[in-house]
C-alpha cells in the first residue's frame, strides 16, 4: 500500500530491521545507565562552554551538528559500521588495523581517555552482563579478543570498536546500531550541556530532537561509505578538548 | 544566451598533467649531516642551498608553478642513522580549479636510529573548486624524532576570494618500528566556507595548520609547548597543544593566511631554538 510496507530489509548493507531481543540489548547497551560512564565526558564540549561557543540551545545545536557531521561522530560511526563488518567476516587482520586507526586518529589526550576507557569498560560490561549468544565467526572474534594470550591488554580497545565486536557477536545489523550510536552520542553531549551551561531539560530535547535529522542522515551514508571517507574538520572541536586539559574549574573529564 | 556546443565526435585529448618525483637522502658524516642521494624527475626538483654549522636544508619545488585536477607530486626524503635534515618547499603550493579529479601530493619520510627529520613544509594554498589528496606518511626508527607541519589556507584573500567548492583530504600516517602512532584525517567537502563557518568546526577561520613532534619522551615537554604557545594565542590565532604516547600534536586556527605564518614561524623558532629555512622569510 505504502512505499515503506514495500520496502525489503536491505541485510547485506546492514540496513535490515533489528529483532525484539536485538533492539533490548541495544538500548540497554546505549542507554545512559550502561556502566562506561559516558556521563563524566563532554568531547571538549565543557571548554565550549567556557569559551562562550556553546550558549543556549541554538549554539549547542551547533556545535553538537559539527561534532557529528565533521568530527568524531561521523569518523567513529564509520569505523564502527567497517569494524562491524570485520568483524562479522571473524577477519581478525582487518579488524585489529581498524582499532589501531581508531586509536591513532585520536587528536588529544583527553579524546583518548574518552574513547579507550568507554571501549575498556563496554567491553567489560558486555563480557560481565551481555555474553554473546551462539557460535559464531563474530563471536569467535569477541572470544579471541577480549580472552586469553591475544586478549587486548587495558587501554587497546576504543569505544566504537569495543561495540562493534560487541553488536556483530549479538547479530546487529548495522543501520539501527550506527543510528543507536549516533544518538547516544548526540544525546550525551547535550546532557553535558544541560549541565554545564546549564540550560533546561526540555531544552536539552528540543536539541536532541533537532539533531535527528544529522543521526539519520550520517548513520545511512556510513551504511555506504568507504573508509576512505573517514576523517573531518572539527579543529575546534580538537582544541576545545585541548584547551579543556587546563581549564580552571571541570565537570567533565574530558 | 549561449548554448553548449555540441560533443565533439573525437574526444578531446587529456590535458598535460604535471608528474614529478623527486627524492633525497641524508646520511650522518663524523659530526655533521650530509647528503646522500639526490633524484628528480617531471617537474619535482630539490635545491640543497648552503647552510653554515646548521643541519642541511633540502628545498622541494613544483616547477610547473601550481597545481590542478590530475597532477601528481611525489616527494621522499630519508634521514640516515643519527642524521638530521630539514625539508622544506620553496614557495607556499598554489592548488588552482579543478576540472576533473584531484590533485595529489605524496610525501613519504623515513628517520633511521636516533635520526631527526624536520617536515617543515611552506602553506598549501586552496583557490575555489580546487581539488586535492595529500598524504604524509611517516617511518621512524627507535629513537628517532619527526617535527612535521602541514597548513592550509582557503582562497586568495587578497582578492576577498571564498572558497566555495572545495575537495580537499588530508591524510597522515606516523608509523614507530612499523606500530601507527598518530593518525590525522583533515577532509573538506563540499561549501567550504559554509561547513568552516560552524563554531565546532573552525568558526569562520580560514587557516589552519597541524603539528606534530613525535619523539621519545615527548609528554614530558608539555608544559614547555603550552608556555610557547601561550603569547602567540589570542583572537586572530587560535590553538592548542595535547601529548600522546612519544608525541606533541598541535593545532592552530587563524583568520588569514599571514596570521597563521606569522604565529607558525615565532613559535617554530622558539620551539626550535633556530631560524627556520631561509625561503620562509622570502
Amino acid at each position: 500500500m505504502t512505499a515503506q510496507l514495500r520496502m525489503a530489509p536491505e541485510t547485506s548493507t546492514g540496513s535490515g530491521a533489528v529483532s525484539g531481543a536485538g533492539l533490548h540489548a541495544l538500548l540497554a547497551w546505549m542507554s545512559p545507565s550502561f556502566p562506561v560512564g559516558a556521563y563524566t565526558y563532554s568531547h571538549g564540549l565543557e571548554w565550549a562552554v567556557e569559551d562562550g561557543a556553546v550558549r543556549d540551545a541554538a549554539t549547542l545545536q551547533a556545535w553538537t551538528s559539527g561534532v557529528l557531521r565533521h568530527g568524531a561522530g561521523w569518523s567513529d560511526t564509520l569505523l564502527l559500521v567497517h569494524g562491524m563488518r570485520a568483524a562479522a567476516l571473524g577477519d581478525e587482520a582487518a579488524f585489529r588495523e581498524l582499532l589501531d586507526l581508531s586509536l591513532a586518529l585520536q587528536p588529544s589526550s583527553e579524546r583518548r581517555l574518552e574513547a579507550t576507557a568507554q571501549g575498556d569498560a563496554f567491553i567489560a560490561a558486555i563480557i560481565g552482563a551481555w555474553p554473546p549468544p551462539g557460535d559464531t565467526a563474530a563471536t569467535r572474534l569477541f572470544a579471541r579478543l577480549t580472552k586469553g594470550e591475544a586478549a587486548l591488554a587495558r587501554g587497546g580497545w576504543t569505544y566504537a570498536l569495543a561495540l562493534a565486536a560487541s553488536a556483530a557477536a549479538w547479530g546487529l545489523p548495522a543501520g539501527p546500531v550506527a543510528t543507536a550510536f549516533l544518538h547516544a552520542f548526540a544525546a550525551n553531549l547535550v546532557s553535558a550541556a544541560v549541565r554545564a551551561v546549564p540550560l533546561g531539560q526540555t531544552d536539552g530535547q528540543r536539541v536532541v530532537n533537532g539533531l535527528g535529522t544529522d543521526v539519520v542522515a550520517l548513520a545511512a551514508t556510513a551504511l555506504q561509505a568507504p573508509l576512505d571517507d573517514v576523517g573531518g574538520c572539527a579543529f575546534a572541536a580538537d582544541i576545545a578538548s585541548m584547551k579543556h586539559e587546563t581549564q580552571y574549574t571541570r565537570l567533565f573529564r574530558s | 544566451m549561449t548554448v553548449e556546443p555540441a560533443a565533439p565526435a573525437t574526444p578531446i585529448p587529456a590535458m598535460q598533467r604535471v608528474r614529478g618525483h623527486a627524492h633525497v637522502s641524508f646520511a650522518r658524516q663524523g659530526e655533521t649531516t650530509r647528503l646522500k642521494e639526490l633524484g628528480q624527475s617531471g617537474s619535482a626538483k630539490i635545491r640543497l642551498p648552503k647552510t653554515h654549522g646548521t643541519p642541511p636544508v633540502a628545498v622541494f619545488l613544483n616547477t610547473a608553478g601550481g597545481l590542478t585536477g590530475g597532477d601528481r607530486i611525489e616527494f621522499d626524503a630519508t634521514a640516515g642513522p643519527r642524521a638530521h635534515a630539514v625539508l622544506t618547499t620553496q614557495a607556499a603550493e598554489r592548488v588552482y580549479r579543478s576540472i576533473d579529479g584531484a590533485a595529489e601530493v605524496a610525501s613519504a619520510l623515513r628517520a633511521e636510529e636516533h635520526a631527526v627529520l624536520e617536515w617543515l613544509p611552506q602553506e598549501t594554498i586552496l583557490f575555489d573548486r580546487a581539488a586535492l589528496q595529500r598524504s604524509l606518511t611517516v617511518d621512524l626508527a627507535p629513537g628517532a624524532r619527526l617535527l612535521a607541519i602541514e597548513s592550509l589556507v582557503l582562497g586568495r584573500e587578497a582578492m576577498g576570494e571564498d572558497v566555495h567548492a572545495l575537495g580537499f583530504r588530508d591524510r597522515w600516517r606516523i608509523r614507530r618500528e612499523g606500530r601507527l602512532v598518530f593518525a590525522d584525517e583533515a577532509r573538506i567537502q563540499g561549501d567550504a566556507t559554509d561547513i568552516l563557518s560552524g563554531s565546532a568546526t573552525a568558526a569562520g577561520s580560514r587557516a589552519f595548520a597541524t603539528l606534530v613532534d613525535c619523539r621519545e619522551g615527548a609528554p614530558g615537554l608539555l608544559e614547555r609547548a603550552r608556555e610557547a604557545l601561550s603569547p602567540l594565542l589570542g583572537e586572530r590565532l587560535r590553538g592548542g597543544v595535547s601529548a600522546l604516547p612519544d608525541l606533541l600534536v598541535f593545532r592552530f586556527l587563524a583568520d588569514s593566511g599571514q596570521d597563521l605564518r606569522a604565529g607558525l614561524v615565532s613559535f617554530l623558532e622558539a620551539w626550535r631554538g633556530s631560524a627556520l629555512p631561509r625561503t620562509w622569510y622570502c
